[in-house]
């Protein structure tokens, strides 16, 4: 469903506060019909958080986005999906050891893409997460 | 030791008293403004616009968020409280505003998304401790309020169904221009929970500029006249009196009705069931689905039930 809407109905983002309505729907679903994920996404969200400097904002297209210094670290989409901007190379690290995906849409850009998918997996997009932290703290600074 | 007992009791009460005015003050300030607004017959006959179903219920989450935003809420808490937000809003509707059962149960998913998505968007807003940014964004939601409220609204539709009937257009013609009570139960799962549905229809003759009346299941009539009248072939009659009833009457205009007979050439017939209407209901993208599924099953309960007639 969530692929559908992104690849064939993508235009619909360009509507203001469509992106969000969406995300609001598959928040609804999830709490009826996996409400593990919520946790695993407030789990998420409450860890990074916590990490200097980090801020959250809603992100463009629907979810959580995690930002640090107004530079985005990765968006985390509410059904799961975790999006991180690499460079091509860290990328393609990642991709060769299975840690990463590419990205649900942008297949040519440094996005990957991760899906939370169980508890464990949430420290798995934490590693991500941090990972993008480090390297956007450390051009700031 | 006390102290922080005490503190601590201190704090319990006054997380309980913002949760509570979270579901009360957004509640509150948001029939206050739709009762502004139809103080002010801001709404144009009646009409109900996009932003009463939309900017609203996304300000009751934003307001309710304001209240909520130092208890550090779970997402499937807020979920929750929205959900009770949105039952409360529906409530106050039926109270205050006399709508419907039925209309507030086609409503309902409407409100509830807007409203879970304000209250995101609120946690947000009120996460980032930014108070101008805030302002413009509850600023710029009112103004789109304003603005869509003032603004005109016209938005016309049609529906066409067609069914064959195994009889010739003579055998169906009679029973096109008036029929007795249809005695079918109702397959549509809105007539089932109580929403009227077409029951009868007579005239005060079989030519053009003849009076007719559809009489619906809770006794209401649409008061029609006939303005085409070609035997066998085309009945087409404008709506002159319409019932205005809390329920989805009230937020529809049904303009003209009309039947078409087409001879397929071996002794059965096309029937087509035409409707025009109005809404007076916004958003388009929402109600429109709605408006289009329950005149297709008036259509066709009252097209099945010619078919009946005609077949016997």
């Amino acid at each position: 469903m969530f692929s559908f809407v992104v690849k064939r109905l993508g235009f619909i983002k360009n509507i203001p506060l469509t992106a969000l309505i969406f995300d609001s729907g598959i928040k609804l679903w999830l709490s009826v019909f996996e409400p593990k994920k919520l946790i695993w996404l407030d789990s998420l969200e409450e860890k990074v958080v916590s990490w200097e400097g980090v801020s959250i904002s809603l992100h463009k297209f629907g979810g959580t986005q995690f930002n640090f210094n107004k530079k985005e670290i990765g968006h985390v989409h509410s059904n799961g999906i975790l999006d991180v901007l690499f460079d091509q190379e860290t990328k393609k690290h990642l991709m060769g050891k299975g840690e990463a995906e590419e990205h649900h849409v942008f297949k040519r850009s440094g996005w990957i893409s991760f899906y939370i998918k169980s508890d464990t997996d949430v420290e798995l997009a934490l590693a991500l997460l941090k990972k993008s932290y480090l390297r956007i703290a450390q051009k700031v600074i | 030791m006390f102290d922080l007992e005490n503190n601590l009791n201190a704090m319990n009460t006054s997380s309980k008293s913002n949760k509570l005015l979270g579901f009360i003050v957004s509640n509150l300030l948001v029939l206050v403004i739709i009762g502004v607004n139809r103080l002010l017959h801001v709404e144009k006959n009646g009409v109900m616009v996009y932003s009463q179903f939309v900017i609203l219920p996304i300000l009751i989450g934003i307001i309710s968020a304001w209240f909520w935003r130092d208890l550090h809420l779970k997402t499937k808490t807020i979920i929750g409280y929205s959900l009770i937000n949105s039952l409360l809003a529906i409530a106050l509707s039926y109270i205050f505003l006399g709508e419907g059962v039925i209309c507030l149960i086609i409503v309902s998913p409407l409100i509830l998304v807007f409203v879970i998505t304000g209250a995101f968007i609120g946690k947000m807003m009120f996460r980032k401790k930014n108070q101008t940014i805030n302002v413009s964004i509850v600023s710029l939601l009112l103004m789109v309020f304003v603005v869509d409220s003032i603004s005109d609204h016209q938005y016309e539709n049609m529906v066409s169904d067609e069914i064959v009937i195994n009889a010739p257009p003579s055998k169906i013609w009679k029973n096109v221009v008036a029929f007795d009570k249809i005695k079918q139960p109702n397959k549509y799962w809105l007539f089932k929970i109580g929403m009227p549905s077409p029951m009868q229809t007579t005239v005060t003759g079989y030519k053009y500029g003849a009076g007719r009346k559809c009489i619906f299941s809770n006794g209401y009539t649409f008061d029609e006249k006939i303005v085409a009248f070609d035997v066998n072939k085309n009945l087409t009659f404008d709506i002159v009196g319409q019932p205005q009833d809390p329920e989805i009457m009230g937020h529809i205009d049904i303009n003209r009705g009309q039947f078409l007979l087409k001879d397929n050439g071996n002794g059965t017939t096309t029937l087509i069931g035409n409707s025009w209407y109005n809404l007076r209901v916004f958003p388009i993208w929402y109600y429109d689905v709605w408006a289009e599924s329950i005149t297709r099953n008036v259509h066709l309960r009252v097209m099945d039930h010619i078919k009946k007639l005609s077949e016997q």
